[in-house]
C-alpha cells in the first residue's frame, strides 16, 4: 500500500491521547468541592490493585478511530492496482520557442537556450505533440508538428536538439508578441484537427530583453486552457551598450565639421559606463582616427557626432569599444552623397531676364545637402553635346528648335526621357510637331478677355497629386492672361492633365516611347501668367523632376530583415546583383521590387550594372535593450505569467504523484477508512455513554459526605 | 426574666428544625418565624409603651440643655441637676455579613450563606421589632455592599435583599470590613460579625479592636457547616477551594485526623481572639436551630447589662 499524503500518518501518534487521557481520568475523575482546602493536608493518591486502565475497549475504540482516521488522510492507494497510463490521456501538446533574435549571440545565452530545449524535449512522454519554433522577427518552425508525428517516436527529441544544434541565433530583432501568437495559434491549430484532450503547452526560452516588442499580445485574447512556462536566460555578463546610427538633424547641412551621429545606449543592469566610439578599419579591428571617449551611465544613452572621415572610401563602419558584447557594437554606415545632375533649357532669355521663364526656373530647383539640380541653358539653335544631352533627365523647351535638336530630344523621349514643351508663342507649333513626330500640329495664340484660369485638373496624375488635398488644390488664384491653344485632340495618345476655364487644355501629356512630352501650354513667366509667382509653381517643378525620375533615390540604411525596397532610380534589371557582407554574392531577378535577404549586418552592394548602392544594414536598437524585463510583464499583456518549470527529476517525481494521485482519485480508499472511523465512533459513543450510566448510577454526588 | 431556668425552658420548647426553616423561600419569612417563635418561648407580655431608662443625675454646667434640668429636684435641693437616660430606642446595629464564596458550601442541603442570612435577618427583625436601627456591611475580598443603620419603613426589605444576594469573590478579607465600619460608623452601637473566618487571621484581631477601641459592643458569629468540622467524606477525590479554585488531592480517612486538629486550632485562634478582646463569640454550626443562637446573642447581651427583657417585651 502506498500513500499519497504519507505525513498524515503522523497524526496516527495522537492515539497516545486517549491513552494519556485514560490513564489522567484516574485522577481527576472524582471531584469535591469544598468551602476552604487551607486546613486541608495534601495526600498521595491510593494505588488500586487493578489495571491503571479502565475501559479498555472504550480506549481501543478511541485509538481505533484516530488511527483510521490519519490512515484515511494520508490517502492511501495500490499501486500496482494502477494501469499504467495511456498516452493519449495524458499527451500534451507543447510548442517550444526559442529566441534567436540577435541579442541570444551573448555569451553562453545560446548554449543555454538549447540545453534547456534538451531538457524539455527530454521529459517529453511518448504521448505527446512538440514543435519547435525558432523566432525573431516572425516565428518559424524549426521541427513542425508533422516532421515530429513523422519521425519515430525513439527519435523524435534527438532529432529536434539535433536540429537546434544546428542552427544558431541570427541578427534580427525580436517580436516576442507575435512569435507567442504564433505558437498559441499553432495550438489551437492542432486542437481543431484532434478533439484529444491534453494540456497544451509553451515553452518560451528567451533571454526576455526589455527590448522585447510585445504589443500586439494588447489586443490579443490569449486562449484560457494554453499555459506558458518561460524558461528565462540570463547572461553571464550584464553589460551591454549598443550602437545605432541617429538621423541627420535638419540643418545638418549648415554644420561646420560634417559628421554622422550615433547613438550609444547603455542597458539599465550594466556594470561599464565609459566607453570609445570611433571609426573603425573593420567590424572588430581598430580604431582609424582618434576615437570619442563617451560616458554613458547604466540605463541612459547619449548621442554622439563622429566626425566624417576625408577619405570617403575608408567609412563603412562606426564601432563601440569597451564593452562586454560585441553584436551590436558596429553600426555600419554608408555616409550620403550630394548628387548633383542637370535640366537643360532652351529657350532664347537669358538667365538674369527677370521676366522670362529661365530666371523663375533655376529660382526653383533644388539645392541642398542630398541633391543639386541645376539648370543649363542652350539657345534654341544651339547644338548640344550629346554626353550632356544623355545626362540630363529633364528637359524645357520654350522657344522653337533646331531640327536636329529637337530630334535628339526626341530620341532622349524615345528612351524614356520627359520633355516640357512650354511654348511662349505660337511659333514653336513645328517644334512640337518635330518632337512628336506628326504632320500639322497647329499652335495658336489665345488672348482671353480680362485672364484665363486653370480649370478641370487631373489631381490623379502624378504631375497633380500632390496638389490634391483640398488644402492645397485652389489653383483660381492664378490668372493667365495669355496662353497657346492646341488641339489635343488631335494627337494621338494625348491626355489632358489641365484644362484653363474656357476648355482649351492647358496641360497635355503625350507619351513618346518610352518617355512622354508634356506641353505646358501658358509659361510660368509673368508675361504669360501669374504661376510662377504663386505658391504652385515650386512644388509644380518638384513633380516635374519626381516624373522625370531626379528625386527619388536608393534608401541607405535598414535594419536586419528588412525586405529593402528597391527604387525605380536604382533600375533592376536582369543582371542585378547583391553582394552581401559576408563576400557571396546574389542576382535579382528583373523587375523585383525589393530584397529580403539582408539577414546580417554590415554593407551591402546593390550593383545594376551602370550603377552600384551601397546600403548599410545594422543590427534593430531594441536588441541592445538587454536588461530583463519585468517579471508580470507578460501577465500584463494578457499571457499566463511566467512560471518556471521544474526540472527534469521533479517532473519525474511529479509524473510519479500523478499517477499515484489518479489511482489513489479511483480507489478513494479514503471513503472506506472514513466509515469505519465513523462507525468506530458511533460504537464509540454508545458505548461511552451505557458506561457512564452504570457509572453514573453507583457513583455518590459530588461534594456531598458519605 | 430569661435565666438559666429559662434557657432549658427555651430548649424544651419546640425548636424549628433548620432543614425546615430553610425550606421557606423568602428570607424575611425566614426571620419572622424564628423571632415569632422566640417571642412565644419568652412570654409575650400585654404591656405595651414606650420607656427610656434612667441612668444617672449629672451636675448642671452652662451649655447643658435646659429641656433635661430636673426642676423636682431643684425644687428640693435648688440644685440643678441634669437627668440622663439610657436611649434604648437609638441603639444601632450593624452586621458584618460575609458572602465570600466559601459561604456558599453547604452538606446539609442548605449553604452556610443561607444559614447566615437567616441568622442575619432574624437578629435585624429582631431589633427592628424592637425600634432599633440595623444596617449592614456585606463583603468578600472586598467590601461589597454597605447600608447604614436605619429604622425606618421598607429599610428591613432592602437589607434581607442584600443578605440574598449570593455569594462571590475569590477569598475572604476579614480585616477590611472592621476597618471599614468603624470608619463609617462614629456612633457607638452593636457590632454583629456573621462569618465562618476560614481565612487567615493575621489581621483580624486589629480589626477587630479598632471596633472595640471605637467601643462598639461587638459579636462574633462563626458559622460552619458539620461537614467542615469532621470532614466526613468516603473515597478519595480532588478537593477544589470555593474561592480560590485550587485542587488538591485529598484521601479524607487518611486527611481527616490532621484537618480535624487544624481546624479546631482556627477555631480556637479565633475564639481566644475575640477573648482577648472581650467579644462574644458563638461558634454556629448550620444543623443547629436559629433560635439557639438567637438565644445565645441575648444572654449575652443581659449578662453585660445591655438588654432586659422588660424592655424587650415593651416592643411595639
Amino acid at each position: 500500500m502506498n500513500f499519497l499524503a504519507p505525513f498524515f500518518l503522523l497524526g496516527a501518534l495522537a492515539v497516545a491521547a486517549p491513552i494519556v487521557f485514560h490513564l489522567i481520568r484516574r485522577t481527576t475523575r472524582e471531584r469535591t468541592t469544598f468551602s476552604s482546602v487551607m486546613f486541608l493536608p495534601p495526600s498521595l493518591p491510593r494505588l488500586t490493585r487493578r489495571s491503571r486502565l479502565e475501559h479498555i475497549l472504550l480506549l481501543v475504540l478511541r485509538c481505533l478511530a484516530l488511527g483510521l482516521l490519519a490512515l484515511g488522510f494520508a490517502r492511501p492507494f495500490i499501486r500496482n492496482a494502477a494501469p499504467a497510463p495511456s498516452g493519449s490521456a495524458g499527451s500534451r501538446r507543447v510548442v517550444i520557442l526559442v529566441d534567436a533574435s540577435a541579442s541570444m549571440r551573448r555569451k553562453g545565452l545560446w548554449d543555454a537556450a538549447r540545453a534547456r530545449a534538451a531538457g524539455i524535449l527530454r521529459s517529453i512522454g511518448p504521448g505527446d505533440e512538440v514543435s519547435v519554433y525558432l523566432f525573431s522577427r516572425k516565428a518559424a518552425p524549426l521541427v513542425s508538428l508533422e516532421q515530429w508525428n513523422e519521425a519515430p517516436a525513439a527519435d523524435r527529441a534527438a532529432l529536434a536538439i539535433s536540429r537546434l544544434a544546428a542552427t544558431g541565433p541570427g541578427w534580427e530583432g525580436d517580436n516576442l508578441g507575435d512569435a507567442l501568437i504564433t505558437a498559441a495559434e499553432a495550438l489551437a491549430d492542432t486542437e481543431a484537427g484532434k478533439k484529444a484532450p491534453g494540456p497544451r503547452q509553451i515553452f518560451l526560452i528567451s533571454d526576455l530583453k526589455a527590448g522585447s516588442r510585445l504589443d500586439s499580445l494588447q489586443s490579443y485574447d490569449w486562449p484560457k486552457n494554453i499555459e506558458l512556462r518561460v524558461e528565462s536566460l540570463k547572461a553571464a555578463n550584464p553589460t551591454n551598450a549598443g550602437l545605432q546610427l541617429v538621423a541627420d538633424p535638419p540643418d545638418a547641412d549648415r554644420q561646420a565639421v560634417p559628421s554622422i551621429r550615433v547613438r550609444v545606449s547603455n542597458a539599465a543592469d550594466s556594470a561599464r559606463e565609459q566607453f570609445r566610439v570611433g571609426w573603425g578599419r573593420s567590424p572588430g579591428g581598430d580604431f582609424m582616427g582618434a576615437p570619442i571617449d563617451v560616458y554613458v551611465p547604466p540605463g541612459q544613452s547619449r548621442v554622439v557626432a563622429v566626425p566624417v572621415l576625408p577619405d570617403p572610401a575608408g567609412m563603412r563602419q562606426i564601432v563601440l569599444r569597451g564593452d562586454d558584447e560585441d553584436f551590436d557594437n558596429t553600426a555600419y554606415v554608408v555616409p550620403p552623397v550630394k548628387r548633383r545632375w542637370s535640366v537643360l533649357y532652351f529657350g532664347a532669355d537669358a538667365a538674369g531676364d527677370s521676366h522670362g521663364p529661365l530666371f523663375f526656373l533655376q529660382r526653383a530647383l533644388p539645392d541642398d545637402s542630398r541633391l543639386a539640380v541645376k539648370a543649363v541653358e542652350f539657345a534654341p539653335s544651339a547644338s548640344v553635346p550629346p554626353a550632356e544631352l544623355q545626362e540630363a533627365k529633364l528637359y524645357f523647351v520654350t522657344d522653337p528648335l533646331a531640327p536636329e535638336t529637337a530630334l535628339a530630344l526626341r530620341a532622349q523621349m524615345l528612351a524614356g526621357k520627359t520633355v516640357v514643351f512650354a511654348p511662349r508663342s505660337a511659333l514653336a507649333a513645328g517644334t512640337l510637331g518635330r518632337l512628336l513626330a506628326i504632320e500639322g500640329a497647329a499652335l495658336e495664340d489665345a488672348q482671353p478677355r480680362d485672364y484665363a484660369m486653370f480649370g478641370e485638373i487631373d489631381f490623379q496624375h502624378p504631375l497633380f497629386a500632390p496638389f490634391a488635398d483640398p488644402h492645397y488644390s485652389d489653383f483660381t488664384k492664378i490668372h493667365i492672361w495669355k496662353y497657346r491653344r492646341l488641339n489635343a485632340g488631335a494627337i494621338p495618345a494625348a491626355r489632358v492633365l489641365a484644362k484653363f476655364d474656357g476648355g482649351d487644355p492647358a496641360i497635355v501629356e503625350i507619351p513618346v516611347g518610352g518617355g512622354r512630352l508634356l506641353a505646358l501650354l501658358t509659361g510660368w513667366n509673368p508675361d504669360d501668367s501669374q504661376l510662377a509667382v504663386s505658391s504652385k509653381f515650386v512644388p509644380l517643378v518638384y513633380s516635374l523632376l519626381d516624373l522625370a525620375g531626379g528625386l527619388s533615390e536608393q534608401a541607405t540604411q535598414y535594419q536586419v530583415g528588412d525586405a529593402i525596397p528597391l527604387s525605380p532610380a536604382a533600375g533592376v534589371s536582369e543582371g542585378t546583383t547583391v553582394a552581401r557582407p559576408d563576400g557571396s554574392t546574389i542576382a535579382l531577378p528583373a523587375g523585383a521590387t525589393s530584397f529580403g535577404g539582408a539577414l546580417q549586418p554590415g554593407i551591402y552592394l546593390l550593383n545594376t550594372g551602370p550603377r552600384s548602392f551601397r546600403i548599410g544594414v545594422n543590427v534593430a536598437a531594441s536588441e541592445s535593450r538587454t536588461e530583463p524585463l519585468p517579471p508580470d510583464v507578460l501577465e500584463r499583456y494578457g499571457a499566463p505569467g511566467p512560471r518556471n518549470p521544474p526540472d527534469a527529476a521533479l517532473a519525474a517525481r511529479r509524473q510519479v504523484s500523478l499517477r499515484g494521485e489518479e489511482a489513489e482519485g479511483r480507489q478513494k480508499l479514503w471513503r472506506w477508512l472514513l466509515g469505519a472511523t465513523l462507525a468506530a465512533l458511533l460504537i464509540e459513543s454508545a458505548l461511552a455513554g451505557w458506561t457512564a450510566r452504570r457509572s453514573g448510577d453507583t457513583l455518590p454526588q459530588e461534594g456531598t459526605p458519605t | 426574666m430569661i435565666g438559666t431556668s429559662d434557657s432549658s425552658q427555651l430548649r424544651s420548647a419546640a425548636l424549628i428544625d433548620p432543614k425546615a426553616l430553610m425550606s421557606i423561600r423568602d428570607l424575611e419569612l425566614r426571620a419572622r418565624v424564628v423571632v415569632e417563635g422566640f417571642w412565644n418561648g419568652l412570654h409575650r407580655s400585654p404591656h405595651h409603651g414606650f420607656s427610656v431608662e434612667f441612668t444617672e443625675y449629672r451636675q448642671y454646667t452652662p451649655g447643658d440643655d435646659p429641656r433635661y434640668v430636673d426642676w423636682r429636684v431643684f425644687a428640693r435641693s435648688d440644685r440643678y441637676f441634669i437627668k440622663k437616660f439610657q436611649d434604648e430606642t437609638n441603639l444601632r446595629c450593624h452586621m458584618l455579613f460575609d458572602q465570600s464564596r466559601s459561604m456558599g458550601y453547604g452538606s446539609a442541603g442548605y449553604s452556610k450563606a443561607q444559614y447566615a442570612a437567616t441568622l442575619a435577618a432574624t437578629l435585624a427583625y429582631f431589633l427592628h421589632s424592637q425600634g432599633d436601627a440595623t444596617g449592614l456591611l456585606t463583603f468578600d475580598e472586598a467590601v461589597r455592599e454597605y447600608l447604614p443603620a436605619r429604622h425606618r419603613a421598607g429599610h428591613l426589605r432592602q437589607l434581607m435583599l442584600a443578605l440574598e444576594k449570593p455569594p462571590g469573590g475569590r477569598s475572604t478579607n476579614l480585616a477590611d470590613p472592621t476597618g471599614r465600619i468603624a470608619a463609617l460608623v462614629r456612633k457607638r452601637g452593636l457590632i454583629a460579625y456573621i462569618s465562618d473566618f476560614l481565612a487567615p487571621l493575621d489581621r483580624l484581631e486589629s480589626g477587630l479592636m479598632s471596633l472595640t477601641a471605637c467601643g462598639h459592643e461587638v459579636t462574633v458569629f462563626q458559622v460552619l457547616d458539620p461537614a467542615e468540622l469532621t470532614l466526613d467524606f468516603g473515597q478519595a477525590s480532588l478537593f477544589e477551594d470555593m474561592e480560590s479554585a485550587r485542587r488538591v488531592y485529598i484521601d479524607p480517612a487518611a486527611a481527616r485526623p490532621e484537618y480535624v486538629s487544624r481546624i479546631e486550632a482556627h477555631c480556637a485562634a479565633v475564639r481566644s481572639i475575640c477573648e482577648r478582646l472581650g467579644i462574644g463569640h458563638h461558634r454556629v454550626s448550620t444543623e443547629q436551630p436559629l433560635e439557639l443562637a438567637l438565644f445565645e446573642f441575648l444572654k449575652e447581651r443581659l449578662q453585660r447589662g445591655r438588654w432586659s427583657p422588660a424592655a424587650a417585651r415593651n416592643r411595639p
